[in-house]
């Protein structure tokens, strides 16, 4: 249907500009864009603690999330509910990741961000060129009223979304990725939400003991990626892919730095990570995929180009088979 | 058990699909996650008309099948009578959790047990897109998906919620 769609799309532009919509088209447009806004600074501003169901393809899955803010910052805490107990923890800058099974505890440190959300806005000029924004249906889910807003891509290289914002807060209730033929790639829904002052500091505590002996640390320095020329681009990414940051990063227990060149389309990210091959050790190559995020990992003569984001897989290869270093 | 989601899924050429399906004849567990997973799908579609008659239904259904798939599918009645306690109690726990949802219409038809050609018809499909492997299990992945998740704008909506792709556990395994 969307594939029509879109062959038909200059027609119908031509349709709506003779009947005079065409500016009713771009309020629409502009009010779904306003919700992803909304929906952003809400993720970030507000107090809140749910459970949510996490599906890709067959696999099924139930997390817990609990959002905090104070003078402080933000603090965010993510917990997997069935199998081994996993669980993230972000103080601002700060990231753990608590894998109970293998009793490992390990430790980000980012630059301040500077990403978000001043990257949202910006990316969100160029966003109607790639997709479709348009309001959805109003709908009720865990309890809350939601606003539906459906964005469809212009083409193959990017999935399409439909998003369900709070229409009191714009908190995210749910979001599902689709693919080409319209079919489901990821979907994570809240099937149980409180927002607002039920959600304390205590919360958002880990439910772990970072003290713990008998845990395994990998802990990493303060600077673990700093914004730098690395050196090399990507010539051949798909259109509206442009790049929003590149970086040097330092990965634990290696003295060569990582380049990491991250391209967004305002709604789809790839990034692209470029470093020495590992001595002696075998890489997997070719493509693959964790969740509904595609891989390509490609090694060149004395480097290992490693692309991935939640993009379809064609997207993905294509940009790690156009890594070259710049100038040439 | 990933093959048999793959057979389920009709990402299997004629000779792999055959032999699973020699495969989920002689194993019983085989059979039990076989059903249990299109009872998963169905719910997930909203497709299954599971009520009171579904047991019975579905054993109906079996007992008109054809003889020439005969020595097949008993073995799959037997299992789907013994199957049906988890089954149902499966369906119950996804219904609970997936109330809210209400997926699209599959865009292709899956094989059906309640079809007499079922095992044919999964034979007979052409094998889809190359499936493609999970990333290495020991997480060595997920360095880089959190290094990227930083700077993804999904992460900007869904806070670290969108790092469940880091967490998730998907050992085929773990889905029994």
């Amino acid at each position: 249907m969307t594939r029509t769609t879109f062959r038909l799309f200059p027609g119908l532009v031509l349709l709506h500009l003779c009947a005079g919509a065409a500016l009713a088209e771009t309020l629409q447009e502009a009010e779904a864009k306003e919700w992803l806004n909304k929906i952003a600074n809400a993720a970030r501003q507000l107090n809140y603690a749910g459970t949510f169901v996490y599906q890709h393809g067959d696999h099924v899955e139930t997390c817990r999330i609990t959002h905090f803010v104070d003078r402080g910052g933000e603090y965010e805490k993510l917990e997997t509910l069935d199998g081994p107990k996993r669980e993230i923890i972000r103080n601002n800058d700060e990231i753990l990741t608590f894998d109970a099974e293998h009793k490992i505890l390990k430790r980000e440190r980012r630059t301040p961000r500077n990403s978000f959300p001043a990257l949202l806005p910006d990316q969100l000029v160029h966003l109607t060129d790639h997709y479709q924004l348009r309001k959805g249906d109003l709908a009720r889910i865990a309890g809350y009223y939601a606003q539906a807003l459906v964005l469809e891509p212009r083409d193959a290289f990017r999935y399409g979304h439909k998003l369900w914002a709070d229409v009191a807060s714009g908190l995210l209730l749910k979001a599902r990725m689709l693919d080409e033929k319209g079919q489901v790639v990821e979907q994570s829904v809240f099937t149980q939400l409180v927002i607002g002052s039920a959600v304390t500091r205590e919360s958002v505590r880990p439910s772990f003991d970072p003290q713990d002996p008998h845990l395994r640390r990998e802990f990493q320095g303060p600077d673990s990626a700093a914004r730098a020329d690395t050196g090399w681009t990507v010539s051949n990414q798909p259109a509206g892919f442009r790049k929003i940051i590149e970086m040097k990063r330092f990965k634990a227990g290696t003295q060569a730095p990582v380049a990491h060149l991250v391209y967004s389309d305002g709604l789809a990210a790839v990034s692209i990570f470029i470093e020495p091959l590992p001595a002696g050790g075998k890489v997997q190559e070719g493509p693959m995929r964790q969740g509904a995020v595609n891989i390509y990992v490609r090694p060149l003569p004395d480097q290992l180009v490693t692309a991935l984001g939640e993009a379809p897989a064609l997207t993905v290869m294509q940009m790690a088979n156009s890594v070259t270093p710049r100038g040439q | 058990m990933e093959k048999i989601s793959q057979l389920m899924d009709g990402e299997l050429g004629e000779h792999e699909s055959r032999l699973q399906i020699r495969r989920l004849e002689q194993d019983g567990e085989l059979v039990q996650a076989w059903a249990t997973y299109h009872l998963i799908r169905d719910v997930l579609r909203d497709e299954a008309g599971i009520g009171a008659g579904f047991a019975q239904h579905v054993c109906e259904r079996l007992q008109h099948e054809p003889a020439v798939v005969a020595p097949y599918t008993r073995g799959i009645a037997r299992a789907v009578r013994h199957t049906l306690p988890l089954a149902a109690a499966v369906a119950g726990v996804a219904i609970v959790g997936w109330l809210a949802l209400t997926p699209p219409p599959p865009a292709v038809k899956a094989p059906s047990l309640m079809t007499e050609s079922a095992p044919l018809a999964v034979s007979k499909e052409a094998p889809r897109a190359v499936p493609r492997p999970l990333a290495p299990a020991d997480g060595q992945m997920n360095e880089y998906l959190l290094a990227h998740q930083e700077y993804s704008p999904t992460t900007a909506m869904q806070g670290v919620a969108s790092y469940v792709r880091t967490v998730s556990n998907e050992d085929p395994d773990s889905s029994r």
